[in-house]
């Protein structure tokens, strides 16, 4: 059985007259990296609540279809309940903050509080994910006395830390200056290479994702317009989206009748290099 | 009791404690801007508004405790209950905040009426009837024309407070204008203000 | 950053007791300084009391530090409100059209004396104590941690409100917004002060809300806790003690009172 199983998802939040998400089908196996990209307003960020609830739960608005996320009919299962099993991660880091706790590693483990788990294994926990992410150093600082990337870092070591199945990331990195972004893409990278969780992540940044993700899903205007391994789905020329850098820059030296015009277009930094070789 | 649980969502729990610091930054701007208005239950106000009287009691109290526990306005806690007030006659109140603004502006000078009742006694018998603030000046005058303790803080209250809650439930009155129709119809009590 | 708590850390006896202790004695400071008669007894109080606690905890200057910017104001107004303007009353020193008067003064001395404990027994426990570490202590005996969360957070917001309000309020002055001047030129600049801080402030209430739902805040579960509160044995004792003798004074005072 897939982790997620959405059929035939409609969605409009309260008092508007478009659906956010339209007629929308998606499955994501165990352990998947699953990326989704697209314009503003083409319905990532509801996609994400509503893998983890938040549509229709918190939101509220008209639910149509099915959606089963690690084993719960979303439309079914209280937050409380969703929320060990998925774990949600957005922009604005200072928003995550819970500000219940004092101390670094105290955030972290205010999920594990909630869920009732014993102290002793807590302890465990917590120093575990604060390890994973890079925070061991800060665990007695206070919260808010950390950087943008570093709050972000904490953001995601105190959602891991519920050991939840499914990861979303509703563009974690978009209000962070580029060390930010860097340390948070390469905690990530470290994540996705465990292999344990499977995560969803909204992004704008196609080369990281081209050369990470497992796949890459565009959405627009609520539909899934496209899907498939990121080198498919990122040289496409259909999509409304530009591609990286590599692949735009390739195919302006193949317009300009610089490089073949027969074969792929490069995705990543090293078949870029591969690309102009031959060129 | 259902209608108290409606109230009371994680939205409610997490503006409560926005709404407390809201209360502290507002009365330290009036401060800076030497303005003869306290302003410091604005936030008390706007979730009474927004999420009915018991959340208003709970951000009144709680606001009065934590200045008290922090160390910050230690004296506050003798006035909790006054805070309380203040945010149960937002909440109830609240009703004619749309259909009949004047009733709530009215509202405002009742609150304010009540806060002096309540809060005279406890500046009278447990703080020698000052407050440490420039207000004492009122209470001054009112004890030179031969007034009680009670009396001259009855006057002071009865003086400042009317004004102050009045100009406290204009503004909100503003700032809620100010605020999309999309984020007001999340909070419990929206049919005060859509 | 600056803090809204003014704990201060130490490695001392007060600072080792159970918060509930703590905060039992400063309950039992603030009843004993408001039914204590007299002009002396609340200085005692201070000076036998606070102060030794104070020491214990290695907080005397702090707890002096703090004390003072509170209390003079009280003291001030009380000698001015009640020594100057007491109606009747003997006058003992006299400025031009005003005296002050012996009863004013005594009762002003006996009032300042309440208020010195009033605050001082406020200002010891948040010296001695994390606010986190006491709501702990409280939820552990029945307090909601719906209430918990309210109280931690806003004393963790309110400094970054008060920040952005500084921010605020430097950004309109530099756009022309006249923050001195006449009362009415001042009035004018509250609400372009008030409205964005009120109004970023409230949007970030719904983010907040689900991330603390995203972490389990809405379970029903039995909670467990990462802080660990030790007791010594003789404490709940010592609590017991002063709600006793505390029961005593009122009661006693009730008595005299009725007389």
């Amino acid at each position: 059985m897939n982790l997620v199983e959405l059929h035939n998802i409609t969605y409009s939040y309260p008092r508007t007259a478009q659906p956010a998400l339209r007629d929308l089908s998606l499955a994501i196996p165990q352990g998947q990296f699953c990326t989704v990209v697209g314009v503003n307003g083409a319905g990532k960020s509801t996609l994400c609540y509503l893998l983890a609830g938040f549509v229709p739960h918190f939101y509220h608005g008209e639910l149509t279809g099915t959606a089963q996320v690690a084993g719960h009919d979303v439309a079914q299962t209280p937050l409380a309940e969703m929320a060990a099993d998925v774990g949600l991660v957005f922009a604005n880091p200072f928003n995550q903050i819970t500000g219940a706790r004092f101390s670094v590693r105290e955030e972290v483990a205010f999920g594990l509080e909630n869920m009732g788990i014993p102290r002793a294994e807590m302890l465990a926990r917590t120093e575990e994910m604060l390890a994973l992410t890079g925070l061991s150093d800060l665990a007695e600082r206070s919260p808010y006395a950390l950087s943008g990337g570093q709050q972000q870092r904490l953001a995601i070591a105190s959602v891991l830390v519920m050991r939840p199945r499914l990861l979303v990331l509703d563009e974690p990195t978009s209000q962070l200056d580029p060390a930010g972004t860097q340390e948070i893409f390469a905690l990530l990278a470290k994540l996705v290479r465990r292999g344990e969780t499977a995560v969803v992540l909204v992004s704008h940044e196609l080369e990281w994702i081209g050369q990470h993700a497992d796949r890459v899903v565009v959405l627009d205007d609520g539909r899934i317009l496209a899907d498939g391994p990121p080198r498919a789905i990122l040289a496409s020329e259909m999509l409304p989206i530009p591609g990286t850098r590599y692949t735009q820059a390739a195919r302006r030296a193949r317009a300009e009748g610089l490089a073949p015009a027969q074969g792929e277009l490069p995705v990543t930094l090293r078949e870029a290099v591969a690309f102009f070789r031959q060129a | 009791m259902e209608r108290i649980k409606k109230d009371f969502t994680t939205l409610t729990l997490v503006m409560i404690p926005v709404a407390i610091a809201i209360n502290v930054a507002v009365g330290q701007l009036v401060i800076l801007l030497k303005l003869p208005l306290y302003l410091d239950s604005i936030g008390t106000v706007l979730v009474g508004l927004l999420a009915g009287p018991w959340a208003g009691a709970i951000t009144g109290t709680i606001s009065n405790l934590v200045w008290s526990i922090t160390g910050l306005f230690p004296q506050a806690w003798a006035w909790a209950h006054v805070a309380a007030i203040i945010g149960i006659f937002a909440g109830l109140f609240g009703r004619f905040f749309k259909r009949t603004p004047w009733l709530w502006f009215a509202g405002g000078l009742a609150t304010g009426i009540t806060a002096a009742l309540l809060s005279a006694p406890v500046s009278a018998y447990i703080y020698g009837g000052v407050t440490g603030t420039g207000q004492d000046f009122i209470v001054g005058l009112f004890r030179a024309t031969g007034a009680s303790i009670i009396e001259s803080t009855l006057g002071q209250g009865i003086v400042s407070d009317p004004l102050d809650k009045f100009v406290t439930f204009l503004l909100v009155f503003l700032v809620v204008l100010g605020l999309p129709r999309r984020f007001l119809l999340r909070f419990p009590r929206s049919e005060n203000v859509t | 950053m600056s803090s809204f708590t003014l704990y201060q850390p130490r490695d001392s006896g007060l600072h080792r007791l159970h918060p509930l202790t703590k905060l039992t004695l400063t309950l039992c400071g603030v009843a004993t300084a408001v039914v204590l008669p007299g002009f002396w007894p609340n200085y005692l109080l201070f000076a036998l009391f606070l102060l030794p606690l104070a020491a214990w905890g290695q907080i005397v200057c702090p707890l002096l530090r703090a004390v003072w910017p509170i209390w003079w104001p009280f003291v001030l107004s009380l000698f001015l409100v009640q020594g100057l303007f007491w109606p009747g009353g003997t006058p003992i020193v006299t400025l031009g059209p005003l005296s002050f008067k012996q009863e004013g003064v005594l009762f002003a001395t006996a009032m300042a004396g309440r208020i010195l404990v009033l605050i001082g027994s406020f200002l010891l426990l948040s010296l001695a104590t994390r606010p986190d570490a006491l709501m702990n202590a409280l939820t552990a005996r029945g307090l909601s941690h719906k209430l918990a969360y309210i109280i931690l957070a806003a004393i963790q917001i309110v400094p970054r409100f008060q920040a952005k309000a500084e921010t605020i309020t430097a950004a309109q002055q530099s756009r022309g917004l006249e923050t001195q001047g006449n009362l009415l030129r001042r009035a004018r600049a509250l609400l372009p002060l008030l409205g964005p801080l009120i109004l970023s402030s409230l949007m970030d209430v719904e983010e907040r809300a689900i991330a603390l739902e995203a972490r389990g805040f809405g379970r029903r579960t039995l909670r467990t806790s990462l802080i660990l509160l030790s007791e010594q044995p003789w404490e709940k004792g010592v609590r017991a003690l002063l709600l006793l003798a505390t029961a005593v004074l009122i009661l006693a005072r009730t008595v005299l009172a009725l007389r």
